[in-house]
Order: structure tokens, then C-alpha cells, then sequence
């Protein structure tokens, strides 16, 4: 460890810029659909809230049918496993002091260093959840590549029939961890362009702040509006807008993909 | 290891620290004792710049050997004069090297060393970094100290205290063999081997209670080698800056620059006036300068800008509240204006006043400043012998002697800056040589490094041919012996915790703060014969209060009131031969100044006064002995005419506004 | 809050205090002492008149010259580090009201303007106590040797004068070389700590006090001669990527050095290091 000590400092900041950073956009830009996918005309359906289930349907498709689809997966396990682990020893070796020293970019440096415990805390709940299928832990939801929106509905209400009180919290739960993933994503990005030298001046930190704020905020209201649209998204309409996908793709190519559809393993969250 | 010969240097100011580097650079091993990490000494506090001649001055008709010339009139012709001019000679060279140490001089806009203006001189000869040159020469040497440190050369011994020079031998043959100190954390005392030992331990400012110097600054080093029976040179001679910030705890240097950009120093003409300084109508305030010197007004020279504030609050009792203080006024200028011009020395009093002078009026007195005098030195002369002493040099003149080293100081000879002790060396403030009777303004971090580098050569050359028997072959009775010696001093010292009995007169921060009131009373600005001798009976007093000191603090760890008791002993002994040198100095020259002798009388006193210390009398005895001198004719010291009638210094007005700018 | 407006209104409320100061009024000193080394700590109270510009340098010779608690128990007088009492020797740095500043510039009537307000001071706390509120700083400096924070000059004899620079960039270095290793950057810095162990110094963080440094002699013409030594320490453990970018440093500097400005120099100066030694090979 002593001897790469650059080396795995440097790869900590960058593999959590890329993959895991750039994975985060793709992930919120696709969740947000629920949301916004109803821009999309020429998706399935007629209303608003049906070409947003349709889209994001359509999305999770796409993701799923990705060429190395298991490679990709890897490396992007790999990189958050090596980024939580050495993000954990090195933010054991701090001592924050933000009762003494009350200014902003301190509180920030502590709150980093929560969002990644946290964060990974989450992460760890959202896969197993809903990609291990542990169905005894709350809000879990057996995934189907083929069921996105609906899946997620589930797990975010709780139910399939009712908002319920898991739901509720498991609500919340999500939407605290979208936002501390985000706000770290967005710190991260704007401590590593000083730590590998890119901004020096008081003024290109600044400058670089503001983008990264920016930034932030843009990904902040996404992650919102997903975690906002999935648990408010009514179960059976999701579902019927699915199977009417399903339903229209089924003679094009029924064999294969029915086939890729059983195997999870190869599936992307979506 | 055990036969190699060593040297000791205490203090690591820039005199230190640049003897250090030299010795060290000619392969002899160094401990450098100090009493704070380095890059904390006092030469911290040096704010104007340094001394040199250089290329632009030279094209306009100066010379080393003028600034030579200068230091000399400035000191009132009491330096002795061939130390001074082969500073004056290797001034550009010094320059040179602190610049490739990296210094960051400020630049011209070509990229060349910048310059500035000080007093004494018509030409630009000052360097400077910023408002804080002392601070960067200090941190340019401590990093080539800590690489010479790193390579094992130099061995710090920071946090220790120097307490004694062992010595063997009596009277002609007396040498220095090593010192003994102690470690200011574990309360260790122990004796250390070297064949030199080189005291840079700088002035004694803290004698007088409150002074612009550091809290490290007691003299008390200087002093237990002159009770060690080496001599002190000038003791008298000690400059006191006119506008200082009176503070709680101490007296902060307020730049001659706020009187140069319009400030005005004045007084209510009410005595006792308790108003708010902005509430006194102008004809109710008394402009101390302004009235009693019409012409220059409140850019009078240094000296009598000191003498009148002292006058108008200690005779007059016309200060501020009927205290020691008086008004630096810049309120009646622009406050943006003053912002742009005086920003940084503005902040400076904000912040450790609490008042911002844009809007109310500083208060300020003079306090002391530096020492010129200190442990006296010997040296041999150089090759410049001229066989009638030049007369006033003026600019453009031939130059009598060039700048080539050697000319003032035979470079190497083994007595070069050697106290009357063999093997004992004295460098920087407490160097008495250089300065005179007063210094000028920027010569001081000049002749500290001066001395460093110069003289450390001497130093090494002493170790390597002039040292028979290395301190390491010497029996350890001798060490054993100072070290007991010390010890029982403590032990003495630490028994008086418990045989206290609670008497505030006994506390050592008590005796302490008299002595500082006494000697600030009687012994600075303006002296007279009876005030001297009142003073040293107080001292009598003191001392004899001192013998019976109550410690308040029995603890064998860090016990930081048993070194302000032990330095409070040693700074009595020394404010005794200040005081007594100042009686018996019947004239005035420069900074010292009685008014019942106030004209130079150069018949009787064109001479050094030397302390030595009685050991049985405990007290000083106080000898005259000839100026070091032959290569500038005495002559009176005039720069210009002065209203007083006085022959003081005087510096024409634009550059008292230039000077600490 | 942004750095100037903290600032700003650090200074506000601080001249609003001195406004409201009381005359004549006793304010008391809530002091955390250690006899030594591996001592306990325990915290004792004195009642201190305020003098006309008193500051916590002259409260504290008070106490040293008057040594009884608010319990009236005679005790020892405070040990506490100090030199020129200007702010610009560093000596004496503690940390006062819970955050590190120096205490010689600290006056009474901006932190304690009423009669009975509290003050409290305790020794700064990333370097080992060694009585009261003295510190042993001496890792501080040995950073600087890691560093290499010198010019390789040949020697002390005359060899011409230095490499010639522009008035801009005399500027820059001379607000780095201002630095007075007081140790506040390292005192506020969340992540650098107290390391007791002088074996562990060499690859624990070495703060933004020795990374500037490293900077200012990089800026210089010799000095840049061990620049590769330099970045070699600082890409190494404890070296300037270990930095947290709280920005601490910067706020609590009492000489303003641009220190964060030097973390993002000295990161640049490692990445390309490292990035022409991947390609040049080393040995």
C-alpha cells in the first residue's frame, strides 16, 4: 500500500469519476424518464405518464441488450468495490472537527466522507434488494428486466396494491440515498480536479465550484423526480403499458429473447 | 568522533545561523544551541531591509566605502573602524548569496533586486523584501541550516539553555572550552565539549521591561559570559525608535513611514484631558513637533522625535491620560488613501490595538529598540592602513581603498570578533563593534551576517591551527566542575519554592517589571546624573530583594519560571553596567544623551567604555579605553543645521518619509 | 458563507465586541493544563483584570505573576510558548475559544467584552503536549526537511547574485515564504493528526504548511533543482494527495498564504511527475 500509495490515490479519484461518476448519469439520466420519457412521441402509449413507463421500459431494453453486457458489469463492480474500500480507509484516517470550525468547505469534507459511508450502505441495499432478490429485507421487489417501471413501483410503495408504510420508508430512504450519492458525486468531482492539479487558483476553484454545483443540481432534481415518479407511479398501469410492450415485441424475435430474459444474472439494474 | 573538534554556536538568529552554515560548509561540526526553533529568533522582527551598495548607487557616485563612511558618522565615531568597512566591502557580496538562498527581494520591473531609501544616506541602498525582510533573511538561512542539519553537519539543540561558558586557564590563557546548558523541557543540565564557542544570543531589549524585542531577548546569555569575565562593550549605548505601540506586554514598532505620508503627533493641552481624542477642538491639542520644530515639524530626525515625546510626557506629565503616550494622528487624511499607502502598518495597530487609525488617532511612545553595545570583540586589522585618516568622503570622490575583502579585516586571523576570552566569539547585536552610538537603520540584519560569514571563518581557522589541546583530550574535572556549578545555582534557585512565604516582592516577575520601570525612567532616552545614580541604587535594591527570590513553580519539568528568575539575575547584573557605564559617560553622542553633559566631548569620551565584572564586588568596574580607529578623521556629526543646537542627526525629511517604508 | 464573508463577519462581530468592552472589568480564563508528558489534563479558572489592550499574552503574565485559581487555590503559573509577540515568529499558537489563532494577537475586548465573559485556552491539539499549553511542534519542522525546503546552493562564497525574476512572481513567493510554521493550517486540517510515534512522521499526512513550502522552492530558479525529490515525498504516503480538501488551512492561516492554491500547484507538479516517470521509466 505504502509503495502505490499515488497510484491508489489517483485510481480511488478516478474510478470514482469514471466508471462509477458516469454510471451514475447514465443510471439517473435513464431512471428520470419516469418523468420526463412522456417527451418521447414515439413511444408506447398514449398518455403522458404511459410514454414514460414505455420509455423507460425502452431504456432498460436498450441497456440490457448491450454488447459485453457482463464486462461492463465487472468493471463496474470492481470500481465501486475498490472505491468504497480504499474511500473507507481513507476516510478513517480523518479527524472532522466541524464543531470548532463552522465553514462551509469543512462541512462539506465531513459530509463527503458521510455520503460514501452512506452510500455504500445504500448501494448494498438497492442491489440486494432489488437485483439478489433478499425478499425478507424491506422494499425488496423481485426484478424483471421486463416489468422496470412496475418493479420499482413495487418496491418503492411497498406493495403492488397500496402505498404502505415500508413504502413510505423505503421511500424516503431512497430518496436520501439518490441525494447523498449525487452531492458525493458532485464534491467528488470538484476535490479531484484540485487533487490531480487541474484548478490552482482560488478563482478556478471557484469557477469549477459553480460547475459542479451545477452539475449537481441538474442530476439532484433527476434523482428527485425519479425516486418522486417511482413511488407514485400506479402499479397496474405500469404493468399493462409492460405487457403491451412485451406484447408488441413478442413475433419479432421471440425465441432469443425470452432466453435472455430468463437469465438475470446478465441484467443491469435498472 | 571523540578527537574531532567541534564548535558550539549559541543563538540561532541570522548571525547564528550564518555562522553555523560557514563552519559547518568548512567540514567542522556545529551544535547550535538554542532557546526556541530557529525560525523563531528575534531576527524575525527586522521589517526595513539591508544595507549594500550596489551597481545603480555605484553609477551615481556611492561606494562601499561611503557606506562605510556612514556607519561611522551615524554611530558618532564610536564603531570600531575596520570591522566597519570590510562589512561596508562584502555588503553586496552578502546581497548576492541571500539572493541565490532565494530571498524573495522585491523587484524592479526588469527583474533586478529593487531598492529603497533609508536614513543616513543620499542614495537608494536599501534591500528589501516586503515590510518583513528580517523575517525572510532569518527563514533564507534556516533552511540552508536544516540542510546542513539533515546531512548531519549541524546538530540542533533547540529548546536548550545556555547557561555558562566553561572555560580553563586564568587571566591571558584563559579559553573557552565549551558551555554548559539546559534542556528547558526535562530540566537536564549538562556540560558540553567545543573548542569555540560562538555567542550570536543578540540583544538585551527585555532589561528595560517593555521593547520592541522578543521575549527571548534578556540579555541574559551576554551576560553570564560577562560574568564569566569576558567584557562588555558600550553597555550605555542603546537606540530607542521614537512611535511604538504600547501594548500590554509589549512595545510594537510603528513605521517613521505614518509621519512621512502627513501624521501628526500631538497632545491635549489640557493635562489630564479625559475627552475622546476626536472631541479635542484643534486649538485645544498641542502639536509637540510642529510647535517646538517649525521647520521639519514632525519629520524631525529619529532622535529628537524620541527626546520630545519623552520630554512632553515624563517632565511635562502632558501624555495622554497623564500617561506615557501620545497622539500619531492620521485621521485628517483620506481613509482610502491611507488604506493604499499605509494598508499593511495600519492593520498591524488594528489588530493589536483594537482601534483603526483611520478614524482614531494612534497612540504611541518611543521604546527601546536594540543594543549597540554588547561583548566586546578584538580583530586584526586588514591591509588598509592609511597613514593620515580620511576626511568626510563625498559622493563621487575618489575612493581611497577598493572594495576587495581584506582591506579591514585580515579575513581568517583567529581574533577576528574574538572577545577578550580565547575561543569565545560574539556575533551580531551582541557583537559591540559595528554600531557605535547609535545605528543606522538597516545595518543591523547587514553586520549580523556579516559577522556570521566572515567571521566563521576565523572560527573554523582557530579550531583547525589555533587550538593545541582539543576540548575532547581535556579531563572531565573541568566540565564536571561548571556543570556542578550550575546545578547548585538551580538547586538554590528551586529550594527557594518552598521556603516562600507568599512575599509579592519576592516574585521574580515583580522584580522584574521594577527593574524594567527603572531603567526605562533613568537609563534611555534622556539621562542625567542623578536619575543614573537613584537608579542604581534601586538596582542595589533589586538585587539584594533578588538573593532572597521566591519561585513560584517547584515543578522538575518545563519549569519556565526558574528560567525567567535565573535571567532576571543575570539581566540585573547587566542593567547595572549600562546604567553605571551611562553615569560615568559625562557627554552626549548619539543615543545616549545627558542633559547635564548635553555636547560630545570627544577630549574625554571618543572612547569605547568597557565593563568588566568584579567578582568580588559582584558589581561592574567601568574602564575608557581608545577607539579602534585611523581610517576616517573624527568630525562632528552634522547633517545639517538643527533648530536645537544640538549636533543630532538629521535626515532630510524625504527620506524619513521613504525610510521603513 | 463564503471565505470573505466569514471572514468578514468574523471581523465584524469582533469590532462590535471591542465597541461594547467594558473598562475596568474582569473577565476569567478557563485554562486546560498538563502537568507533562503523559500526565493528565485538568482545567483550572482564574479571574484576570483587563488591562487597556490587553491580549491573552499579557493575561497570561499576569496569571504567571499572580497564580491563584477562581477557588482561591494557590497553583503554578501557566507555561506557554511565546517570542515576539508580533504575529510573525508563530511561537505562540493555541487554541483559544475552540480554534487554533495566535495568542498574542488575540485581545481580551473582542473575545471577552463583558464582565465575567470566559475565555478559554488550550494547547494546540495535533502536536504532543509538553506542559500547559506548550507544544512540541518539532514534526512541523521535520516536514520541511522532508520537503527538502531549501535552494541546493554550491556554498556561502560569492558566486554573483541569483536568478533574476519578475516583479509578479517575486510576489507569489514572498506571500509562500511568509509562512511562519505556526502550525494553525495543521491544527484546523480535519486530516492531519496527532502522531506521537517520530518513526510513523515520515508517512503520515504532512499538511498544507510543508506542501506550500515545497512549493515556493519549486517557484525558485535553484530551488527547482529538487523538484523531483520534492514530488517524489509528496506522491509518497502522506504526501499531498492525502488531502481532504476541507480547506481549513486557508481560513485559519493568519498570514493569508494562498495554501489551497499550493495544494492544487503541488498536486499538478505529482500528476506530471508521475505521469513523464511512467513514460521516462525510472530507476
Amino acid at each position: 500500500m505504502q509503495k502505490h500509495h499515488f497510484l491508489l490515490r489517483r485510481l480511488h479519484s478516478l474510478t470514482g469519476i469514471v466508471p462509477v461518476g458516469v454510471f451514475l448519469i447514465m443510471h439517473l439520466t435513464t431512471n428520470s424518464t419516469i418523468a420526463w420519457g412522456g417527451l418521447n412521441s414515439r413511444a408506447h402509449g398514449d398518455g403522458w405518464i404511459d410514454r414514460s413507463i414505455a420509455t423507460f421500459q425502452h431504456e432498460v431494453e436498450f441497456i440490457n441488450n448491450m454488447p459485453l453486457l457482463l464486462l461492463i458489469e465487472i468493471t463496474l463492480w470492481a470500481s465501486i468495490g475498490f472505491h468504497s474500500i480504499l474511500g473507507v480507509v481513507y476516510a478513517m484516517s480523518g479527524r472532522p472537527n466541524n464543531a470548532d470550525y463552522k465553514y462551509g468547505g469543512n462541512a462539506r469534507y465531513t459530509l463527503q466522507r458521510l455520503t460514501g459511508y452512506f452510500g455504500i450502505f445504500f448501494i448494498f441495499y438497492h442491489v440486494a434488494t432489488l437485483r439478489w432478490g433478499w425478499d425478507w429485507l424491506p422494499g425488496a421487489a423481485k426484478w424483471s428486466h421486463e416489468h422496470a417501471a412496475s418493479t420499482l413501483a413495487h418496491a418503492l410503495q411497498g406493495s403492488t396494491e397500496q402505498f404502505t408504510t415500508t413504502g413510505l420508508f423505503v421511500s424516503i430512504f431512497y430518496f436520501i440515498g439518490v441525494s447523498a450519492l449525487v452531492f458525493h458525486f458532485a464534491n467528488g468531482l470538484w476535490t479531484a480536479a484540485i487533487t490531480w492539479g487541474l484548478t490552482i487558483s482560488r478563482k478556478a476553484q471557484q469557477r469549477w465550484g459553480f460547475a459542479c454545483a451545477g452539475l449537481g443540481a441538474v442530476l439532484m432534481i433527476m434523482a428527485w423526480v425519479s425516486v418522486v415518479g417511482f413511488a407514485t407511479l400506479d402499479y397496474e398501469q405500469a404493468r399493462g403499458v409492460e405487457e403491451a410492450m412485451k406484447l408488441d415485441s413478442l413475433p419479432i424475435d421471440s425465441g432469443s429473447h425470452t432466453e435472455t430474459a430468463a437469465v438475470e444474472q446478465t441484467d443491469i439494474d435498472g | 568522533m571523540a578527537d574531532e573538534k567541534r564548535v558550539i554556536v549559541v543563538g540561532g538568529g541570522l548571525a547564528g545561523l550564518a555562522a553555523s552554515v560557514r563552519i559547518a560548509e568548512a567540514g567542522v561540526p556545529v551544535d547550535l544551541f538554542s532557546m526556541v526553533p530557529v525560525k523563531r529568533s528575534h531576527s524575525v522582527c527586522a521589517q526595513g531591509g539591508i544595507n549594500a551598495c550596489n551597481e545603480v548607487a555605484r553609477q551615481q557616485g556611492y561606494s562601499e566605502y561611503q557606506h562605510f563612511d556612514e556607519t561611522l558618522i551615524g554611530g558618532d565615531f564610536l564603531n570600531d573602524q575596520h570591522p566597519v568597512l570590510e562589512m561596508a566591502n562584502w555588503a553586496p557580496k552578502i546581497i548576492d548569496l541571500l539572493d541565490r538562498m532565494g530571498v524573495p527581494f522585491n523587484r524592479s520591473s526588469e527583474g533586478f533586486r529593487d531598492l529603497r531609501l533609508f536614513g543616513g544616506s543620499l542614495f537608494k541602498r536599501t534591500h528589501f523584501a516586503g515590510a518583513t525582510t528580517g523575517q525572510q533573511l532569518l527563514y533564507a538561512l534556516d533552511e540552508q541550516t536544516r540542510r546542513f542539519a539533515s546531512e548531519g553537519k549541524v546538530n540542533m539543540m533547540e529548546f536548550w539553555e545556555f547557561l555558562y561558558p566553561i572555560t580553563e586557564g586564568e587571566g591571558e590563557d584563559k579559553r573557552c572550552v565549551g558551555i554548559v546548558a539546559q534542556d528547558m523541557r526535562t530540566m537536564q543540565i549538562r556540560s558540553f565539549r567545543a573548542d569555540a564557542v560562538v555567542m550570536a544570543t543578540g540583544g538585551c531589549g527585555l532589561v528595560f521591561g517593555k521593547s520592541t524585542n522578543s521575549i527571548i531577548c534578556t540579555g541574559g546569555a551576554a551576560s553570564r559570559c560577562y560574568q564569566a569575565g569576558a567584557w562588555y562593550g558600550n553597555p550605555e549605548m542603546i537606540q530607542v525608535h521614537p512611535t511604538a505601540i504600547p501594548g500590554a506586554d509589549k512595545c510594537r514598532l510603528m513605521s517613521e513611514s505614518a509621519r512621512g505620508e502627513g501624521g501628526r503627533v500631538w497632545v491635549p493641552r489640557k493635562k489630564g484631558d479625559t475627552r475622546k481624542p476626536t472631541d479635542i477642538p484643534e486649538n485645544e491639542r498641542y502639536y509637540i513637533l510642529e510647535e517646538r520644530y517649525p521647520k521639519y515639524g514632525n519629520l524631525v530626525p529619529r532622535d529628537i522625535a524620541t527626546r520630545e515625546i519623552f520630554d512632553v510626557c515624563v517632565n511635562e506629565g502632558m501624555g495622554i491620560n497623564g500617561g506615557n503616550q501620545v497622539y500619531l494622528d492620521l485621521t485628517h487624511k483620506d481613509p482610502e488613501y491611507l488604506t493604499r499607502k499605509l494598508g499593511g502598518i495600519l492593520d498591524i495597530y488594528e489588530k493589536f490595538v483594537g482601534d483603526d487609525p483611520r478614524y482614531t488617532p494612534m497612540r504611541i511612545f518611543p521604546a527601546v529598540h536594540y543594543s549597540m553595545g554588547g561583548l566586546w570583540t578584538t580583530y586584526t586589522p586588514g591591509d588598509y592602513q592609511p597613514e593620515q585618516p580620511g576626511t568626510e568622503h563625498k559622493p563621487g570622490n575618489p575612493i581611497p581603498i577598493d572594495a576587495q575583502p581584506g582591506h579591514g579585516l585580515t579575513i581568517g586571523a583567529h581574533n577576528n570578533a574574538m572577545t577578550n576570552i580565547t575561543g569565545l566569539y560574539a556575533f551580531g547585536e551582541v557583537n559591540f563593534a559595528y554600531h557605535g552610538a547609535t545605528r543606522l537603520g538597516a545595518n543591523a540584519l547587514l553586520s549580523c551576517i556579516f559577522d556570521g560569514l566572515c567571521n566563521g571563518v576565523s572560527v573554523v581557522n582557530y579550531v583547525r591551527e589555533g587550538v593545541d589541546t582539543p576540548a575532547s583530550e581535556l579531563d572531565q574535572s573541568i566540565f564536571d566542575q561548571a556543570q556542578q556549578a550550575e546545578q547548585a545555582k538551580h538547586d538554590k534557585l528551586m529550594a527557594s519554592v518552598n521556603t516562600g512565604k507568599g512575599d509579592q516582592s519576592l516574585n521574580p516577575y515583580q522584580i522584574g517589571q521594577e527593574m524594567g520601570e527603572v531603567m526605562n525612567a533613568a537609563s534611555t532616552v534622556v539621562k542625567t546624573g542623578p536619575g543614573l545614580e537613584k537608579c542604581l541604587a534601586k538596582l542595589d535594591e533589586l538585587r539584594e530583594r533578588f538573593s532572597r527570590v521566591e519561585l513560584g513553580d517547584g515543578a522538575m519539568w518545563t519549569n519556565q519560571s526558574l528560567s525567567y528568575a535565573r535571567s532576571v539575575g543575570d539581566m540585573l547584573i547587566l542593567a547595572e553596567a549600562i546604567a553605571k557605564a551611562g553615569l560615568l559617560r559625562e557627554e552626549s553622542r548619539g543615543s545616549h544623551y545627558r542633559t547635564d553633559f548635553p555636547e560630545r566631548d570627544d577630549e574625554r569620551f571618543w572612547k569605547t567604555s568597557v565593563a568588566k565584572f568584579n567578582e568580588e564586588t559582584g558589581k561592574s568596574d567601568i574602564e575608557f579605553i581608545e577607539v579602534k580607529a585611523g581610517l576616517v578623521k573624527l568630525r562632528p556629526r552634522n547633517y545639517g543645521k538643527v533648530d536645537s543646537g544640538t549636533n543630532k542627526e538629521k535626515i532630510p525629511p524625504k527620506q524619513v518619509a521613504q525610510a521603513n517604508a | 458563507m463564503s471565505d470573505a464573508e466569514s471572514h468578514a463577519f468574523d471581523a465584524d462581530m469582533r469590532r462590535a465586541n471591542r465597541k461594547k468592552a467594558v473598562e475596568g472589568r474582569s473577565v476569567i480564563f478557563k485554562i486546560k493544563r498538563c502537568d507533562g508528558p503523559g500526565k493528565p489534563s485538568r482545567w483550572e479558572s482564574f479571574k484576570v483584570p483587563v488591562e487597556q489592550g490587553g491580549n491573552v499574552i499579557s493575561s497570561l503574565k499576569w496569571i504567571a505573576a499572580n497564580p491563584i485559581t477562581t477557588e482561591g487555590t494557590k497553583t503554578t503559573p501557566v507555561v506557554w510558548d511565546s517570542g515576539c509577540l508580533e504575529e510573525v515568529c508563530g511561537a505562540c499558537t493555541m487554541v483559544i475559544n475552540g480554534r487554533v489563532r495566535q495568542s498574542c494577537s488575540c485581545l481580551i475586548d473582542e473575545y471577552a467584552p463583558l464582565e465575567g465573559d470566559a475565555i478559554t485556552l488550550e494547547p494546540m491539539s495535533k502536536f504532543p503536549v509538553i506542559r500547559d499549553l506548550w507544544v512540541d511542534r518539532a514534526r512541523l519542522f521535520h516536514n520541511l526537511t522532508r520537503v527538502k525546503a531549501w535552494v541546493p546552493i554550491d556554498g556561502t562564497y560569492n558566486m554573483g547574485a541569483g536568478p533574476k525574476e519578475t516583479p509578479e512572481h517575486q510576489q507569489m513567493r514572498y506571500a509562500l515564504s511568509e509562512c511562519m510554521s505556526c502550525g494553525c493550517c495543521l491544527d484546523a486540517c480535519p486530516q492531519f493528526t496527532k502522531v506521537e510515534d517520530e518513526e510513523k512522521w515520515d508517512t503520515s499526512f504532512i499538511g498544507a504548511h510543508a506542501i506550500s513550502q515545497a512549493r515556493l522552492f519549486n517557484e525558485h530558479g535553484t530551488g527547482k533543482l529538487l523538484k523531483g525529490d520534492r514530488y517524489e515525498e509528496l506522491a509518497g504516503a502522506g504526501g499531498v494527495s492525502d488531502c481532504g480538501n476541507a480547506q481549513n488551512c486557508v481560513k485559519v492561516c493568519p498570514k493569508g498564504i494562498p495554501l489551497t492554491e499550493s495544494i492544487g500547484a503541488v498536486g499538478r507538479g505529482t500528476t506530471v511527475h508521475a505521469i513523464k516517470q511512467f513514460f521516462q521509466g525510472k530507476e
